[in-house]
Formats: C-alpha cells, sequence, structure tokens
C-alpha cells in the first residue's frame, strides 16, 4: 500500500514537474524586436532557457498580442513558417530545424503499427475527435484569397459574402463572429452561416471565433468583390487548457443588450429533474427570468406575464411550451443548435409580445455521416437519427421523444390513481437543401399531452407546425429569405369531477404567417435588415358541452374569432465612430380583429357588464371590426469603452395583441388565449434599458450590470371571480390599466475552466394600477398594487466541477421571493353574517422559495473505436427537502378557517439517466 | 383552486405524487390587520329605531363576533342637527330620529367615540327616494340539483317601478318568517320520578322563526331608459325544509342607495357569490365610508348610509309538496328509566293519556324553541 502510494506521488510529481514549461502561461501580452530579445525575456521572467542552433536567425520581430498563451503554443506562433519548433527538454527549450525534439525512441510493437493504421483513417476522423487525439497542436495560418486579381471592384471597397459551416457535420454555424484585426470590424454570421463584409482589397488578418468552436485565424488576400466558405471546428472540452481571447472579448463586445445565450454543453451538465433536461428552467437562472415554479410552464421575463413571452422554434410560434404542466419541455434539447433570448433590444424583425422572444434554432442535420443519439431515464425515452441525404447537399434530422410512465400508475394502490393514465409524446423533423447560394427548409413540430385522472378529469392537449423557408443570396451584398409557416394549439379538457356540471370543452387556435426579410450589407460601417410579415390568426374558442347524461350544464359556444396582423419593418445598423455603434429600427404593424363577430356594445359609462348591455353590432366574415395601428421604435446604442468592456442603452417599444385568459401566474394547458378585439385594446410597452458589460479574461470572468425600467399600457387583469367558460363576452371580465416594471440585473460567469458556472441576481418590481372614475372598474381602489408576478429578489448559482473529462459535478442553488397573494386577513359581521376582510390586493406574500439540486456525470470510457458512448446522470432534485409553498389557500373547518401551504416538491428525489450515441465521446 | 387541482393531477401520475405535500400554514397576517373597527349603521326611513353597530373584526383562524361596548354615537344631518344614540348592548346603539329630518335630499354622517378615545366618523351619505315596491311574487321551479332527483322549491321575484326622480341603485334585503311544528305535546317527562302533565302542554308545538337572507341583491338601473325592471331574482326556497309547510312569509326590503353605498353593496355581493373555494378567485378588499381620524392610517370596515325604504311582505302557503326534515328522533328505552342520567333532566317521554311508554323523545320532540324560533305568533301573522 505505502509502495503504491510513493509510485503514485512519483507520477504527480512528475506530472507537476513535466507541467512546467507546458503549461506556463505568458502574461501579459509579449512584443519583442528580435526573437533573441524574446528569449531574453523568458530567461528573465520566467526562468526558462531557450537553445536555438547557430545558424539560426534570430533578427526578426515576435508580436504575441494575446496573454495567457502557454509558452509552447507561443513559440510555435513566434516560429511559424520558420521551419523551426521549440521542443521542451529537461525543463528548458530547444529550437531544432524541421522536426519536434524526439523524446522517445519509436516502439517498433504491434500495437504501434495498430496507431499507424489507424492514422490513415484519419481522414474520417471528426474535427472534435482529431482535436481530442491531437491535443494542443498549434495551427498554422491560412491564406486566403477572395476575388481575383486585376479585377473591378465596384467601389472603393469590396463586397464579400463569406459562409461559417461547421467542419464536422456541414451545418452552417449561426452567430459566430468575425473580426478584422485591421480595420477593427467584424460581422456576424446569421442563421445560414452567412455573413457579409465589406474590405478595400488588401492583406488582413482574420479571427473566426464562436462559442463551443476553435478561434481560427485566416490572412485574407482580398482583390475583388468575391466568396468565401470556412469550415469550423468544434472545440472539445480540455481542462485549463482554454486559451482566453486576450485581444478582444468578443462575446461581451458582440452582446445585444438583454441578448442571452445558453451553450448547449452546458445544459446537458446540469442537474435535470426526472431525466429531463429542460432548457426553459435553465433559461430561469439567467439574470432578469424568473421560472414560474414547480408544476407550471411559464416564465416571466422583466417583470412581465407569462403571456409577454413569444416562443419560436425554427419560426413556428409555440404557444404551450411544456409537457406534464410544465414539469419538462416540450422539445427534445437534443435537436436544439441555438438557443437566444431577446429581453433589452429586440430585433425589430420580431414583434407581438411584450417581453421577450425565445428563438430556437434545430440543427439541420449531419451533412456528411449518419449518426443517432438519445436517452432514458425512468420517464421518457428519446432518439434524435441526422445524416445526409446527399452529401453536403441535403440533410435531415429526425427526433422522437415519448413517455412510458402509465407503468408506474398501475403500480399505485390508490385505486384512482391506478385507473388513470399520463403520457406526453413530441416528434420533429426537418429536411435541409443547401447549394451554398440558396437554401431550402422544411421543419415539422408535433408535441401531444394526455392525462386522465381516474374518472375525475381530463386533459389533452397539443401544438403542431409546419414551417418552410427559402433563402436565397441575391447578390454580394443582399440576401433574402423568405418563409412560410403554420402553427395549431389546441387542448380538450373533459371534467367529470362533479356529475351534475359535468363538461367537456374544445379549444383550438391557428396561426399562419408569410415572413419576408432582407438584409443588405451597404458599407462595412452600414447594414440594413428589412422585411414584411402578414400574420392571420384564427381561434376557436370552442364550446362548453355538457358531460354525460346526468350533467345539466347549459352547452355554451365560446365562439370563434380571427384578425390578421401586417407588419414591415427596417432596422439599420451603423457604426458612427469606430468604438460607437447604433442600431435603430421601426417596425410599424397594424392588427384587425375581423367577422364574423357578433359585437355587444354597453352603456357609456358602465362597467362592460351583461346588465349594461345597450345594442349588438353584427360583423360578417372576413369584415374588418377595428384597426389598431402599432408603430414600434427600436433603438440600442453600444459603447465600447475599451478592448474588454462595453456600455448599452436600448430603448425599446412592443405591442402585443393576444393574452392569455388565466388569473394564475402560470400557464395552464386549459388556458385560452383571446385576441384583442372590439373593446380589448393591444397592450403595448416601452423599455429603456443600460447595461454594462465587462470581461476579466485572466480568471475566464466576464460580468454585466444591467438596469431597465418597463411601462406598459393596456395591461389586462381580470375582474374578481372572473370565469372564463360562462360568458363568450370576454370583455365583462377584463379590466385594462398600467404595468409598471423596473429592475436591476446582475450575472458574472465564469467559463471553460475546470470550476465553472454563473451566478446572477436579479431585483425586480413589477406593478400594476387599474384606476377608473368608477370604483366598479378598478382594482384595489384604483391603487397601485403588486402584479401576480411581482418576485423582488432572485438569486441563482449554478456550478459546474470537471474532476476530470469522465466526471463532472454539477448543482443549480435558486432563492426566489414568494409571490405575493391576497390573504383573507380577518371576520367581521353584518347582520350576523359573517363577511372576511381581505388585504389589499397581493398585500401579502407566500413563504421564499429556495432550492439546491445536484448531479453528477459520469461519462464511459474514453476509447476511441466503439459503436456507443454512453453516460449516465444522476441527479438530485431539491436536496434539502424543502417544502416550498406553491401555493396557500383557506378552509373552513367546524367554523373555523385553517390555512394550509401547498408544496409541488417537498422532498428531495433522485433520478439516474442513461444517455447514449453512436460513435466515441467526442462524436457529436 | 382549479390551477391548484391540475398541479395536484400533474403531481399523481408522477411518482412524484409522494413528494408533494400539503401541511398546516400560519400566514403571519399583521396585527393591525386582524384587528379593525367595524361601523354597519344605517338611517333608515323604514324604522322608527336607527341602530348603529360597533364592533372589532377577528383573527380568521378564531372567527367570532366582538362587540364594543361603551361607544359614544352620534348621528349628524348635514343642518347640524345631531342626534345622540344611546347604547343597549352587544355593540348596539339606538336612537330616534324623527321622520321629518329624513327626506330625500338629506345628508346623514355617524361619529362614533370608541372608550379608547378614538374618533370614527363617516362621510355623509345622501338619502335617496325610493319608490314604493310595485310587486313581489313567486315561480314554483326546479333548480339544479343533483342528476336523479332535481330539487323542487319556489323561486321569488321583485318587480320595480320607479320615477326618474328616484334612486336609480338599490338594495334588496329579504328576511323570511316560517311557521313550524314540534311533533308532541309535552305530556309525561322523567327527573327522577316521572311527572304526567294534564293537560298536555300545547305552548311549544308551535313556533315561527325569523332569518335574514344572507344573500346580497342589489340593482342598478342607470343603464335602463327606464327607471324600472322587471323579474329581478331574489331567492329561492326549496321543499326540503318545513320552511314551505305551514306557512311562510318574506319581507322585501327595497333600500334606495347612493352611488357610495352602491358600490359598498354590489362589492360585497361580488365577494359573497364566489363560488368553489375561499381562496379560489381574486376577491375585493371592500372599503366603506369611515375613517378613524385619531389614527387615519388604521382602516375602518363598514358602511353608513343614508336610505329612503320601501317594505313589502308576501305569504306563501302550500303550494308545493313538502317534504321536510324532522329533528324528533325517539330512541327506545330498553332498560326502562334506568338508562335516563340526571345530566338529562328533564327527560320527556312518549305517552297517551293513560300510561307512558319507555321511548325517550329529544327536546326537538316537544320542544319547538329549542330550534331557535319564538313560540309567539308574529303580529303580522295571517288568523
Amino acid at each position: 500500500m505505502k509502495k503504491l502510494l510513493l509510485i503514485g506521488l512519483f507520477f504527480s510529481l512528475v506530472g507537476i514537474s513535466n507541467a512546467q514549461i507546458a503549461d506556463k502561461k505568458l502574461l501579459p501580452p509579449i512584443e519583442a524586436k528580435t526573437f533573441a530579445q524574446f528569449c531574453q525575456v523568458l530567461t528573465d521572467q520566467y526562468g526558462i532557457k531557450v537553445h536555438y542552433p547557430q545558424g539560426f536567425d534570430a533578427e526578426f520581430p515576435i508580436k504575441l498580442p494575446t496573454d495567457s498563451l502557454n509558452i509552447l503554443d507561443a513559440f510555435a506562433i513566434a516560429l511559424d513558417s520558420t521551419g523551426y519548433f521549440a521542443s521542451e527538454w529537461n525543463k528548458q527549450l530547444v529550437v531544432l530545424p524541421e522536426a519536434p525534439l524526439i523524446e522517445q525512441l519509436p516502439d517498433y510493437t504491434a500495437a504501434a503499427i495498430a496507431l499507424v493504421e489507424e492514422k490513415d483513417e484519419s481522414k474520417s476522423l471528426t474535427a472534435s475527435e482529431e482535436k481530442y487525439l491531437t491535443g494542443r497542436k498549434p495551427e498554422a495560418i491560412q491564406t486566403l484569397r477572395i476575388g481575383k486579381q486585376g479585377a473591378q471592384v465596384s467601389g472603393s471597397k469590396a463586397k464579400i459574402l463569406g459562409r461559417i459551416l461547421d467542419a464536422e457535420t456541414g451545418e452552417p454555424v449561426y452567430f459566430a463572429t468575425i473580426f478584422v484585426e485591421e480595420t477593427s470590424t467584424g460581422a456576424v454570421s446569421d442563421v445560414n452561416g452567412f455573413l457579409n463584409l465589406m474590405l478595400r482589397p488588401g492583406k488582413y488578418n482574420v479571427v473566426f471565433d464562436f462559442l463551443g468552436y476553435e478561434k481560427k485565424k485566416y490572412l485574407f488576400e482580398i482583390y475583388s468583390d468575391g466568396e468565401f466558405v470556412i469550415r469550423i471546428k468544434k472545440t472539445v472540452y480540455q481542462m485549463e487548457e482554454f486559451v482566453v481571447h486576450g485581444d478582444k472579448q468578443r462575446s461581451m463586445k458582440d452582446k445585444d443588450p438583454g441578448l442571452d445565450k445558453i451553450a448547449m454543453r452546458t445544459i446537458k451538465e446540469l442537474p435535470m429533474l426526472m431525466g429531463e433536461r429542460d432548457i426553459l428552467k435553465v433559461s430561469g437562472t439567467l439574470p432578469g427570468i424568473v421560472s414560474v415554479g414547480e408544476g407550471s410552464a411559464g416564465l416571466n421575463v422583466r417583470g412581465g406575464g407569462a403571456d409577454q413571452n413569444a416562443f419560436f422554434i425554427n419560426k413556428i410560434p409555440v404557444y404551450n411550451t411544456s409537457h406534464m404542466f410544465g414539469f419538462f419541455p416540450a422539445f427534445n434539447s437534443d435537436i436544439i443548435k441555438d438557443f437566444s433570448i431577446y429581453k433589452g433590444h429586440i430585433p425589430a424583425e420580431y414583434g407581438g409580445r411584450l417581453s421577450s422572444v425565445f428563438n430556437i434554432i434545430t440543427r439541420r442535420g449531419n451533412r456528411s455521416r449518419f449518426t443517432a443519439h438519445g436517452g432514458i431515464s425512468p420517464l421518457s425515452a428519446n432518439i434524435v437519427a441526422e445524416g445526409p441525404l446527399k452529401k453536403d447537399r441535403a440533410s435531415f434530422i429526425l427526433s422522437a421523444r415519448s413517455t412510458y410512465s402509465d407503468w408506474i400508475l398501475q403500480r399505485i394502490e390508490d385505486p384512482v390513481i391506478r385507473s388513470s393514465a399520463a403520457g406526453f409524446s413530441d416528434y420533429s423533423g426537418g429536411l435541409h437543401y443547401d447549394n451554398q447560394s440558396t437554401q431550402v427548409g422544411v421543419f415539422f413540430y408535433h408535441s401531444y399531452d394526455r392525462f386522465r385522472l381516474g374518472d375525475i378529469n381530463d386533459y389533452n392537449y397539443s401544438n403542431d407546425g409546419i414551417s418552410l423557408s427559402v433563402g436565397q443570396t441575391i447578390n454580394k451584398s443582399l440576401r433574402a429569405e423568405f418563409s412560410l409557416v403554420g402553427a395549431q394549439y389546441t387542448f380538450k379538457t373533459t371534467d367529470k369531477q362533479e356529475v351534475s356540471s359535468a363538461y367537456e370543452h374544445a379549444y383550438q387556435m391557428n396561426e399562419y404567417i408569410f415572413r419576408a426579410d432582407f438584409k443588405q450589407v451597404l458599407s462595412d460601417k452600414h447594414a440594413i435588415d428589412f422585411g414584411a410579415n402578414f400574420n392571420l390568426y384564427q381561434f376557436n374558442r370552442g364550446k362548453v358541452l355538457a358531460y354525460g347524461l346526468a350533467s345539466l350544464r347549459k352547452d355554451l359556444d365560446l365562439g370563434k374569432e380571427s384578425g390578421f396582423e401586417t407588419a414591415l419593418y427596417i432596422s439599420d445598423s451603423y457604426d458612427i465612430m469606430p468604438r460607437l455603434h447604433l442600431t435603430a429600427g421601426l417596425r410599424f404593424a397594424t392588427f384587425s380583429p375581423t367577422g364574423p363577430k357578433k359585437v355587444y356594445t354597453y352603456t357609456p359609462g358602465f362597467p362592460l357588464d351583461p346588465r349594461f348591455v345597450e345594442d349588438s353590432l353584427f360583423f360578417n366574415k372576413n369584415e374588418v371590426i377595428k384597426t389598431f395601428i402599432e408603430p414600434d421604435l427600436r433603438i440600442a446604442l453600444n459603447y465600447e469603452t475599451d478592448e474588454k468592456g462595453s456600455v448599452k442603452v436600448a430603448f425599446n417599444q412592443m405591442h402585443q395583441n393576444m393574452f392569455m385568459l388565466n388569473n394564475t401566474i402560470s400557464v395552464a394547458p386549459n388556458t385560452q388565449w383571446k385576441l384583442a378585439d372590439y373593446h380589448l385594446k393591444p397592450s403595448s410597452s416601452n423599455q429603456v434599458s443600460v447595461g454594462i458589460f465587462r470581461s476579466l479574461p485572466l480568471s475566464g470572468i466576464e460580468f454585466s450590470v444591467e438596469g431597465y425600467l418597463k411601462f406598459t399600457e393596456n395591461f389586462p387583469e381580470f375582474r374578481d371571480g372572473a370565469s372564463f367558460l360562462e360568458s363568450e363576452n370576454v370583455e365583462t371580465v377584463v379590466l385594462q390599466g398600467q404595468q409598471q416594471a423596473k429592475g436591476i440585473e446582475l450575472f458574472v460567469k465564469r467559463s471553460n475552466r475546470r470550476l465553472e458556472g454563473w451566478f446572477s441576481y436579479t431585483y425586480s418590481v413589477s406593478s400594476v394600477q387599474i384606476k377608473d372614475a368608477n370604483p366598479l372598474n378598478s382594482i384595489n381602489n384604483g391603487e397601485v398594487y403588486p402584479a401576480n408576478f411581482d418576485i423582488p429578489h432572485v438569486v441563482n448559482m449554478v456550478i459546474n466541477y470537471h474532476l476530470n473529462r469522465r466526471l463532472t459535478f454539477s448543482s443549480i442553488v435558486t432563492y426566489q421571493t414568494g409571490k405575493p397573494v391576497t390573504y383573507p386577513v380577518s371576520v367581521y359581521y353584518v347582520d350576523g353574517v359573517p363577511q372576511f376582510d381581505y388585504s389589499k390586493r397581493n398585500a401579502y406574500r407566500i413563504p421564499d422559495y429556495f432550492r439546491v439540486d445536484l448531479s453528477m456525470t459520469v461519462e464511459g470510457n474514453l476509447r476511441r473505436k466503439k459503436l456507443l458512448h454512453s453516460s449516465l446522470n444522476i441527479s438530485v432534485y431539491n436536496v434539502t427537502g424543502r417544502q416550498n409553498p406553491y401555493a396557500v389557500y383557506f378552509n373552513s373547518e367546524s367554523g373555523r378557517i385553517k390555512s394550509f401551504q401547498y408544496s409541488v416538491i417537498g422532498v428531495p428525489i433522485l433520478t439516474a439517466t442513461w444517455i447514449f450515441k453512436l460513435g466515441n465521446y467526442a462524436s457529436e | 383552486m382549479h390551477q391548484n387541482r391540475l398541479i395536484l393531477l400533474s403531481i399523481l401520475m408522477l411518482p412524484l405524487f409522494l413528494a408533494s405535500c400539503i401541511k398546516a400554514f400560519d400566514p403571519q397576517i399583521k396585527g393591525s390587520d386582524s384587528k379593525k373597527y367595524v361601523v354597519m349603521g344605517r338611517v333608515s326611513t323604514a324604522d322608527t329605531m336607527q341602530t348603529v353597530n360597533v364592533s372589532l373584526s377577528s383573527p380568521i383562524s378564531r372567527p367570532q363576533y366582538e362587540a364594543v361596548n361603551g361607544c359614544t354615537v352620534t348621528i349628524m344631518d348635514d343642518r347640524s342637527n345631531k342626534f345622540p344614540l344611546y347604547e343597549v348592548g352587544n355593540g348596539d346603539y339606538i336612537g330616534k330620529i324623527d321622520p321629518s329630518f329624513m327626506f330625500p335630499g338629506a345628508s346623514f354622517m355617524v361619529e362614533v367615540i370608541v372608550p379608547d378615545g378614538t374618533r370614527i366618523i363617516s362621510d355623509y351619505d345622501q338619502m335617496q327616494s325610493c319608490p314604493n315596491i310595485d310587486s313581489v311574487y313567486f315561480e314554483i321551479d326546479e333548480i339544479e340539483g343533483n342528476a336523479i332527483s332535481k330539487t323542487k322549491g319556489i323561486q321569488f321575484y321583485i318587480d320595480l317601478e320607479g320615477s326618474l326622480s328616484d334612486s336609480r341603485e338599490y338594495l334588496f334585503e329579504a328576511v323570511e318568517t316560517w311557521e313550524y311544528h314540534s311533533d308532541y305535546p309535552l305530556e309525561w317527562y322523567y327527573d327522577g320520578t316521572v311527572h304526567h302533565v294534564v293537560p298536555p302542554d300545547y305552548s311549544k308545538m308551535v313556533c315561527w322563526r325569523t332569518e335574514k337572507i344572507p344573500e346580497i341583491f342589489t340593482l342598478n338601473t342607470k343603464n335602463l331608459s327606464f327607471n324600472a325592471s322587471q323579474r329581478i331574482p331574489l331567492h329561492f326556497v326549496n321543499n326540503l325544509t318545513s320552511r314551505l309547510l305551514y306557512g311562510y312569509s318574506l319581507l322585501v326590503k327595497q333600500i334606495a342607495l347612493s352611488e357610495a353605498g352602491y358600490t359598498f353593496w354590489d362589492q360585497m355581493r361580488l365577494n359573497s357569490t364566489q363560488d368553489g373555494s375561499l381562496y379560489g378567485k381574486q376577491p375585493i378588499a371592500i372599503r366603506g365610508n369611515l375613517q378613524n381620524t385619531s389614527s387615519p392610517d388604521s382602516e375602518v370596515l363598514g358602511f353608513f348610509g343614508a336610505s329612503s325604504v320601501s317594505e313589502k311582505r308576501i305569504f306563501v302557503s302550500n303550494v308545493i309538496e313538502v317534504f321536510a326534515e324532522t329533528y324528533c328522533s325517539p330512541s327506545v328505552l330498553r332498560k326502562g328509566l334506568r338508562e335516563i342520567t340526571p345530566r338529562d333532566y328533564p327527560a320527556y317521554l312518549m305517552g297517551d293519556a293513560e300510561r307512558y311508554y319507555n321511548v325517550l323523545l329529544n327536546n326537538e320532540c316537544v320542544d319547538c324553541t329549542v330550534l331557535r324560533g319564538i313560540n309567539i305568533k308574529p303580529a303580522f301573522w295571517p288568523k
């Protein structure tokens, strides 16, 4: 045993000494007039001797702009194109011509021969495999020639259309950035991987960069207008090996005010509830975004309601984003390529919601080879298959997920539960064709939930959508994309709890969208986005029908409604000064509810109440009932204070033409959506936000502080005691007023280290005022009160610790102030009849929410040749077993009123999930 | 509540069902919220004595009526007339106001000085003109019950016929009185020895009980072209109680309200018509027209109003078959009178003119006053 320990100690010592040079970092950046001087600096500052042959010409200048390079890499850059290589030898460095120093004699055994054979296969290696196998080999800088020598340049600058593709799968890379060092300008790739540059003919050093991909440098030789395609490689996580961007902090600098992105890798490592990854729950740990709670779908963004967020998956709007009442996301996380959240400056191409846009872009399928991956948890299984249909031209991706939870229910002794059934499934798939100038994509999406509790309730709901988009490069500086989208959300509820009032209700909403989006690059400092969209809405609020022979319920048709939205937008992105960037957008939309419809009018000055109906108006099919004009101004100003930080200011106007009929703060599966109509006005909001962003490259930390102020007009609130199944005239239960939200968001993030994660703190206040001269049209006597989703303090901490390549520990810690509630505070008697005295609206709060989750992910072995790689994730949800109250309610028991709190998950929950994929550890 | 049930359902379906839990919870109500002064009162043309009631609200965990006695209560009108009220106990203060002071357009307020010196005043409330009740009537109806047997009963309605000078906002109150009988006269009882009452005592066999209908009915005619409305539904009496068995009377009060009064009562109506659980829907924190001038931040509950009132009484008998429940359940004394403990004295026994039987009659069998009625026929009851 002692011997073993000694050996272990020895090896670790060897490791340390070996690591001394290779892992030593250069800080700060070095500039030396000659190579000899550079070596002197190393000797003086780092105690490293450098030996080079006598014939070596050491009189060339060295410029290493990047700090935090390790020394071997620094030498590789310094010696690039000299034909000399630096090697480590006996804690010193040796510079030798032609090849690195051979430290060991080759071992001529069978194993070595096998290795040679495998090297022959290296063409079929994936990029990340290659990287994983080759380690930290510095890469040579390639030169790209663009345009033809002697060809005309249309203006003083050449127009260049570039495209960035994933080297391994051939898929376009979205949101990759390019940075031209000489001009300090850059560009960001779009959904199809395209980007535009305008540069004078000449030579430029260009850096490509994207989270999760290798940073790559090129030398561009530009002669005239032209195109280029670059394939960048995914990085494999390598401990302490990540070289922090010393020159430019792209991620921080390019951050729009209020744009958040989460890398899919991060999501994959976080603790899971019942083995399901939930990007929406993860987004709830970001500043300014609050998850409504367990067992309820919905997020509150910057003090807005759950219905103020738009969710798109490949342009298909998704109205119910969760399975099982919010426990699981309604899409398979494995197909997501990019997930962006806009909550501050929302680009002019988006409209229709007040608070945020959640934009999901799925992967398009591997264009070079077939692959599959999936996962199995106690509750569900999922699989994704993808591959080329025609190599480098067309690809497909299919995803399926389904539950098999019924068996669990069968094992429960309670007869009600045993006779229950529950399940969900979702399917999606896409076909993509891409010949560089034209991209055609078809994507479909379907999710379905069924739930039956004994003979008490049935719920079924489903989302469906299909999108067709065609992207076309018109010329080097103009691109167009046209899309056609159809989406449907339906639910059906049967309530059998009370035989005499049992009912069934089916609801359906359809949305059809046509969009045309253009991007025109005018100069290297100036680009314009413009386009138009047309949305048609057709809602059938459905019939509430008596269920069963014994039901006495009166049948009621809640009616149909339809409307259309048209919008034109233009957005100008302009570099006013080298460090000052302006984006100014205008979105001009109209919304028109249309017939057929019977509209009641009410006596002016009175509540919109059936008792005060004055007249009724009839509108024919497609007749416009009213037209709302909705101009939105979106301005964002970005000032780079220095290389590592920026200040951003944004002003954002939004309109919303539909809202949820919901008294609670979460999204229930039987929540109806309602369009603005003759009586109900669209809501509008103005938001001002200011943000400071900064990165500290040495520690790998980025931080930001953002503040916002948001005013909403015509915010809908529901009258006391509103029911949405009893009347087709929704205006009788809705009051509209002002909502105001303000907040400060603090975010600290450390990435690409052994210990990484983020910390976010949000302070936000959201208040509502519904005031009218008539007290019956006011809420809370017209006084300001906290919104149902006013949650002032939210703290989230997400920590990942990579013990080694195969073992990762993660944790999430969440704290939230309790939600506001209205309590009955006392009892008094009027003529002997007890009456409750209620507190002011939302004057009290339920107890605070606190939760800790832990998880451990164990990856399978790292052998390169294997059919299947798998990993095991073990998660504990709510480790402390805290009984977080979801709701508080009161019950009268023999004349005494008792209060109860209801906790959804009040004990720790342990889950194990097995995840597999074809290929090895590094395969995608 | 609906949402809660959804959550519960979703929890049940998962193995997580073990995880959810419901436990008692102390909502930590602020002290200032759970004890508030409550002043209810009305200057009413229908009453000879005006009543103001002063009480304290009680915590929801221990609801009880808490009278505030020893107050100085004065009603004042807008012509500087003062009408002091005197205490009659249980938080009630009464006083007389000559009808000549009560006319449409006159405004009244109340001042209450609580023993600790706290002064509570109301806003002035203006008396409106109230037309006579046009008619009160009923219809036999069936309402939703369980599917097998719908519940029959009678539905009362009121018609309003007002002039343009009358109030457009009304509160309707209904007070029901019904006659009911006990099953046996008092003839035999046992208190250690057996007594035979001759002749049998019939005095507690017929009682009348009067209750105010707790439902609140309001009407607003401001949106109507005429100050009139028909078939305004009042309450429903089913045929499963003894109410409709021997005779039933309903007194309907039509109370003309000011705008503030209507707002208060309509909010009371909305809060009281919440169905389902107490916490199902967003309730209203109703604030009337009273202020605590000694400590303006302390809220005072209730309302003081001035109303002209018109009344109408309707009698109903033998209109519908009644399936009345009875509270009399005789029990056989198998071991004879020994079974009766002194605690139960006097114990009533079944018997006839000759002898008693070993059958114990509970109090409800012989004494109708036990069921909160009185055995004195009301003056308005028909012969």
